[in-house]
């Protein structure tokens, strides 16, 4: 999920859109009013939003009602923080077993 | 809560070893695998190209920025790829060595992640939109749909 978010929103027209539903729901029909591409095109544009849980989708009756979900971008922080934590954690092992003179899988260096 | 410049990641360490041998395995390809990716191209000086492969498919990359031995390392850094979150380049990563009793205590900042948003209601994506404009301008051909 976290590698598909950048390529959803390297899309100019879905930041437009974020923009949009960032503080207010709006229909498709009202975000599409704002873009001079057509109903579908804005409605995949909406549906690849969705799939990436960057916008949320309320039904009221038979209106479907988006707005952002600005937590979706939150993913690649916490990824990035686990990716650091491991990282260091193993270069803490390596270093101090270098330091001591060994390898990394206990064997005397040299 | 998070804090207002919450782009930063920030994470300490304490390493029971001298800043001298922390430092080479920033440097030194060899050592590099010894914690990161399984293949490693450095060239540590400033532009000097910074290519680590994580795995056949992730592979970290980018660039020297600046070095100043035992202390001071900053690499910009991201992942190659069509679907990379992070593009090289597009973000920073700062190491910095404090020698304390033999050992090091080394802090790893992360800069310019385009994700700062939680409970800000808004304003992050004000925050965040113009960067990723920025971003995407340099990667020309990859809008999909």
């Amino acid at each position: 999920m976290v590698e598909d978010i950048f390529s959803v929103i390297s899309e100019p027209r879905r930041r437009e859109i974020l923009r949009l539903v960032q503080n207010r729901e709006l229909t498709a029909g009202e975000i599409a009013a704002h873009f001079e591409v057509t109903r579908p095109a804005v409605s995949q544009h909406l549906r690849i939003l969705e799939k990436a849980e960057l916008v949320t989708v309320r039904r009221d009756g038979t209106k479907r009602l988006y707005r952002a979900r600005p937590e979706g971008l939150a993913d690649l922080r916490a990824f990035l923080d686990e990716f650091w934590e491991g990282s260091l954690n193993r270069l803490k092992h390596a270093a101090e077993n270098y330091e001591r003179g060994y390898e990394p899988d206990g064997t005397s260096r040299q | 809560m998070v804090p207002a410049d919450s782009e930063i990641l920030e994470r300490s360490i304490r390493i029971e070893a001298r800043p001298e041998t922390v430092y080479s395995f920033f440097t030194d390809p060899k050592k590099m695998v010894l914690w990161k990716g399984t293949l490693a191209e450095l060239d540590p000086r400033p532009g000097g190209i910074y290519r680590v492969e994580i795995t056949g498919n992730d592979i970290a990359r980018g660039e020297y920025v600046e070095l100043v031995p035992y202390n001071r390392i900053v690499f910009t850094w991201g992942w190659e790829g069509e679907d990379s979150p992070l593009l090289p380049g597009s973000s920073t990563v700062e190491i910095t060595l404090v020698e304390d009793h033999g050992a090091t205590l080394l802090t790893l900042r992360h800069l310019g992640l385009p994700a700062p948003l939680i409970k800000t209601h808004g304003e992050g994506w004000d925050h965040f939109l113009p960067r990723l404009q920025a971003a995407a301008r340099q990667m020309p051909g990859r809008c999909k749909n």
